[in-house]
């Protein structure tokens, strides 16, 4: 257990300085991009362009370059950003934090339960009606873009029928769970259902094809053949294998979701979270914001690949480490 | 007698496993340290049970694996050591038929494409040449040339298992080597697929090296047969004599419980139920590899490893105690 | 009983009759297709599907098990008829440690508390000789080897005490040795139990030696039922003269082997007549004209007059 843990984090070390590395050359060494000119403004003479670069370091070797931005991004952690001078990079990142996380996890519980439902249902009731409704519905609500639902939800919920039966959901934001628990879920359950419709979908019919193909194993012939009824045979036998794909799944979805994916819906509903911060630092350019947030995604793909790595081991008694 | 074909020596196959999450690596000897040679126009037949090593070492002669150490020398050529263009020319002599004749035929490919190939690759004739070799080749091994437009998901698992075998002849090879070729079949088409490899070595004086789980199946077509325990031989003799009297405890146990029919004919030999399973290749036993089933084991057995020793009538026999009859 | 699919209705098992006595082995031998474990399958409701249709009558005990609701079946299954199959490598859940599984099955059936079922799994599993079993009721499948996979499967098939077991190949996959060891155990375990076992197998040398009375099928249909001795030394059905010639064998010389041409008989597309017929050498006018099984304590559904059949066996065996 300890070796699986020194190895995890000698492996998210690894990954983080390679995508430190990695970004930082595709910013920084990209010929035509001269932070220096940014920095200084668009009516900048050569002699004030220069002053700034000097001032900001960005005359050294690019090795050193690198070797600061990670000192002052992680170690001191003052470092600022390039377009609104004074504005640290850090702060923004943990104030963008917890929108993401509060949208990202609640709509995770939503898509695994209805994913793994509708997943259920549908294999077990296959080859009759229900079957192929959940599977349209799933089909359905995969194809739907992000924010082409978020925009229809708003307009549904804050236009025509915000005055009738949706006068309960409150305008678009985000309130802080340590400020108000109510309020935090009501303004956020909109969002969270926009963005588990899509992954619902997909895992209600990712899991149904698993439990169909468990359902023909011969473990499940022998589950049958010692008299245990159908429902114990696909909840107990069946399902707990075929969950172990859908881990792995969940694992990069929510990695990727965490790490700035759920964007689309940030800025449909106006959520101030990383996404949004990404978004709008790549607009503007603004390194120093970029690196900020990429690595704050990396982490999280990282983590939630760990995670996943523990959760299969739970599940699958043959993946699990001496 | 016969010149030698194939020449193994000491051939030794290591696998190197990560096993357990501390990163630590086990070596595990599939094939240790197995010799022997097969003269032209004979079958030497290979047993034993699964995990004894005997597809690593069918693997190791073709040259598909490369060995750990040893030799293997076919027609006098050492191929050990050669490079893939040098064993080219030598490896088109020694084809392969597998087990399994469903995976082993492209399904995207008509049979009579599959059976073409390997003269196309080797630049054998003209496409008219090919074309009427394939079809010689698919009346030698009993099938219809009019199926050679077919796929094979069209045919049943002995036709498949012919396609196979039209495929390894189609470069006129001196040796064949098959493992496990009939395992797969049903007993009938088993039979059929026997009988026809048996036509064709009296036919084109083919070599065979056949391996096998079954005993009778082996004992049916070899001339000489080796058993293989955890990778090593542990016996070698003619058919008759092996199988007549074997020397070897595990071979004596391993032909006792060999269900037989039951029909007056049969032997009537004590059953000797070993106890336990094979070990793991990678925890092999100190001294001999048998002596932790074995019913006859002594002190020796543990501390001291039995070397392969050849009598005067050339049976070979790796034991402390061997049984004389 | 048939199977609609969409290549058409399929007999996969068609004219079966046999009886099983308390206490005795009964084997089912067969190539691919012929029906054998299907038969099986059918009669304990194993085959869910709505296209499955079965047709006749199945006594257990005396009582008909046939259309009965799968609530009742269940009852049945697992304990009173238990079932062991062929790969021991996939028929354990992979999940679940091999003792849970067989405390599952004692829970199922009995009122048994989940302490009381692993003390009676600890205890079954040393029953079938398993070393250490107070350790092993606690791993996985894939920690215990093939034999002892299997052992753990009987294990759990007796764990009910069932009167009748239905072996499908249970030692196919098995190594020569491994497979002495599990027909050696259930051997001992039938005659300290008096259980009735069925074993379906392809392996006519399992079957001669385990088995009390044998039932040959070809293509879903019995072709002859005989005793063990019956069946191996005066085999009457031309296929299965087929198939014992077909076995080679570890005591004569090296000699071609009596084959049957062609392939089994695909259930998709079962001849008319006889379903042998195309592949016997034997076969005339009347085989187009399908035989009933017919004999006293040895039947078989061949047209061929009994002398014919004694001395077509008897030039069979001489060439041989």
């Amino acid at each position: 257990m300890l070796w699986f843990a020194v190895r995890r984090i000698t492996s998210a070390i690894l990954v983080m300085f390679s995508i430190s590395v990695l970004v930082f050359l595709i910013f920084f060494a990209t010929p035509g991009v001269d932070p220096a000119a940014r920095i200084a403004g668009r009516s900048a003479t050569p002699a004030i362009i220069a002053q700034v670069r000097h001032a900001f370091g960005l005359d050294r070797p690019l090795p050193i370059r690198w070797a600061l931005m990670m000192d002052h991004l992680f170690i001191k952690q003052d470092l600022s950003s390039y377009v609104n001078i004074g504005s640290r990079v850090v702060p923004q990142i943990t104030q963008a934090a917890p929108v993401t996380l509060s949208l990202v996890i609640g709509a995770a519980v939503i898509w695994m339960i209805l994913g793994v439902a509708g997943g259920v249902i549908a294999a077990a009731n296959r080859g009759r009606f229900i079957d192929p409704i959940i599977m349209f519905v799933g089909i359905a609500a995969v194809s739907v873009p992000a924010y082409w639902l978020g925009e229809v939800v708003n307009l549904i919920t804050q236009g025509g029928l915000h005055h009738s039966i949706f006068s309960w959901v409150p305008p678009s934001g985000f309130v802080p769970l340590t400020q108000s628990p109510g309020e935090w879920a009501l303004h956020l359950i909109m969002p969270w259902l926009t963005l588990a419709a899509l992954y619902a979908g997909i895992y209600a019919r990712v899991l149904r094809a698993e439990l169909v193909n468990a359902l023909n194993e011969d473990y499940v012939r022998t589950a049958r053949a010692k008299g245990l009824s159908e429902r114990r045979i696909l909840l107990r036998h069946a399902l707990r294998c075929s969950l172990i794909p859908i881990v792995s799944l969940f694992g990069l979805d929510f990695g990727a979701l965490v790490g700035g994916a759920a964007l689309l819906t940030e800025v449909v509903f106006g959520l101030p979270g990383v996404g949004l911060l990404t978004y709008t630092s790549l607009q503007n350019l603004d390194l120093p914001v970029i690196m900020g947030c990429v690595m704050y995604g990396a982490f999280f793909v990282v983590l939630a690949n760990a995670v996943v790595d523990i959760a299969y081991a739970f599940l699958d008694p043959r993946v699990r480490v001496v | 007698m016969s010149e030698v074909i194939l020449d193994v020596q000491d051939v030794t196959k290591t696998f190197t496993v990560r096993h357990g999450g501390a990163g630590a690596r086990g070596r595990i000897q599939a094939v240790g340290g197995v010799s022997f040679e097969i003269r032209r126009g004979e079958t030497l037949g290979i047993v034993g049970e699964s995990g004894c090593g005997k597809s690593t070492l069918a693997r190791c002669i073709a040259q598909l694996l490369p060995v750990s150490s040893g030799s293997v020398a076919f027609n006098g050529v050492t191929l050990t050591g050669l490079s893939r263009r040098q064993l080219r020319s030598h490896r088109r002599e020694m084809q392969l038929v597998f087990q399994d004749p469903y995976a082993s035929l492209n399904p995207r490919r008509t049979v009579g494409d599959i059976v073409a190939e390997p003269m196309r690759v080797h630049h054998r004739g003209t496409s008219e040449q090919i074309r009427d070799r394939v079809a010689d080749l698919f009346r030698l091994v009993g099938l219809d040339v009019s199926s050679l437009v077919r796929y094979p998901h069209e045919f049943s698992g002995g036709q498949r298992q012919r396609i196979g075998i039209a495929r390894a002849l189609a470069l006129n090879p001196q040796l064949i080597i098959a493992d496990e070729p009939v395992s797969a079949l049903d007993v009938s088409v088993q039979a059929q697929v026997l009988n026809l490899m048996a036509d064709l070595q009296d036919e084109l004086g083919l070599t065979y090296l056949f391996i096998a789980h079954d005993l009778g199946v082996v004992r049916h077509v070899s001339d000489r047969v080796g058993v293989m325990y955890l990778g090593e031989l542990v016996e070698m003799a003619s058919a008759e004599a092996l199988y007549q009297a074997p020397a070897h405890p595990y071979t004596e146990a391993l032909l006792s419980v060999a269900p037989e029919l039951d029909d007056g004919r049969a032997r009537t030999r004590e059953r000797i139920v070993l106890a336990g399973d094979v070990p793991d290749p990678s925890d092999k036993p100190e001294g001999c590899p048998f002596h932790p089933r074995c019913p006859v084991a002594q002190d020796i057995c543990r501390r001291v490893k039995p070397t392969l020793e050849v009598a005067d009538d050339g049976r070979a026999v790796a034991c402390h105690f061997p049984r004389r009859r | 009983m048939s199977f609609a699919t969409r290549a058409g209705v399929i007999r996969a098992v068609d004219g079966l009759s046999m009886s099983v006595e308390r206490g005795e082995t009964v084997g089912i031998v067969g190539e691919s297709g012929s029906g054998k474990s299907v038969s099986m399958y059918s009669i304990l409701g194993l085959l869910r599907d709505a296209n499955v249709t079965i047709e006749g009558s199945v006594l257990f005990e005396g009582r008909e098990i046939l259309g009965r609701p799968d609530s009742e079946l269940r009852a049945i299954r697992g304990k009173d008829i238990a079932m062991i199959f062929q790969d021991p490598m996939t028929a354990l859940t992979p999940v679940y440690t091999v003792g849970w599984q067989i405390a599952e099955q004692i829970r199922q059936h009995t009122g048994a508390s989940k302490k009381q079922a692993r003390k009676r799994a600890i205890e079954l599993l040393a029953e079938v000789a398993i070393p250490d079993p107070a350790r092993r009721v606690d791993q996985y499948p894939h920690e215990f080897s093939g034999g002892m996979r299997q052992r753990a499967m009987i294990a759990m098939a007796l764990s009910c005490e069932p009167s009748l077991i239905i072996a499908d190949e249970p030692t196919t996959a098995l190594d020569v040795t491994t497979q002495a060891q599990i027909l050696e155990l259930l051997g001992q375990l039938q005659q300290k139990r008096g259980s009735s076992i069925v074993m379906i197998t392809h392996d006519m040398g399992v079957i001669s030696e385990v088995a009390h009375r044998v039932v040959v099928m070809y293509a879903g249909r019995p072709a002859e039922i005989g005793t063990r001795t019956q069946l191996v030394r005066e085999p009457r059905h031309p296929y299965t003269w087929g198939l014992l010639g077909a076995v080679p064998r570890l005591d004569s010389k090296r000699t071609r082997l009596i084959t049957i041409p062609g392939t089994p008989a695909s259930p998709l597309d079962v001849p008319e007549g006889c379903a042998f017929a195309p592949r016997c050498a034997y076969r005339f006018d009347r085989c187009e004209e399908r035989p009933a099984l017919h004999g006293d304590d040895h039947l078989d559904a061949c047209w061929l007059e009994e002398p014919d059949k004694v001395r077509l066996r008897r030039a069979i065996e001489e060439a041989s």
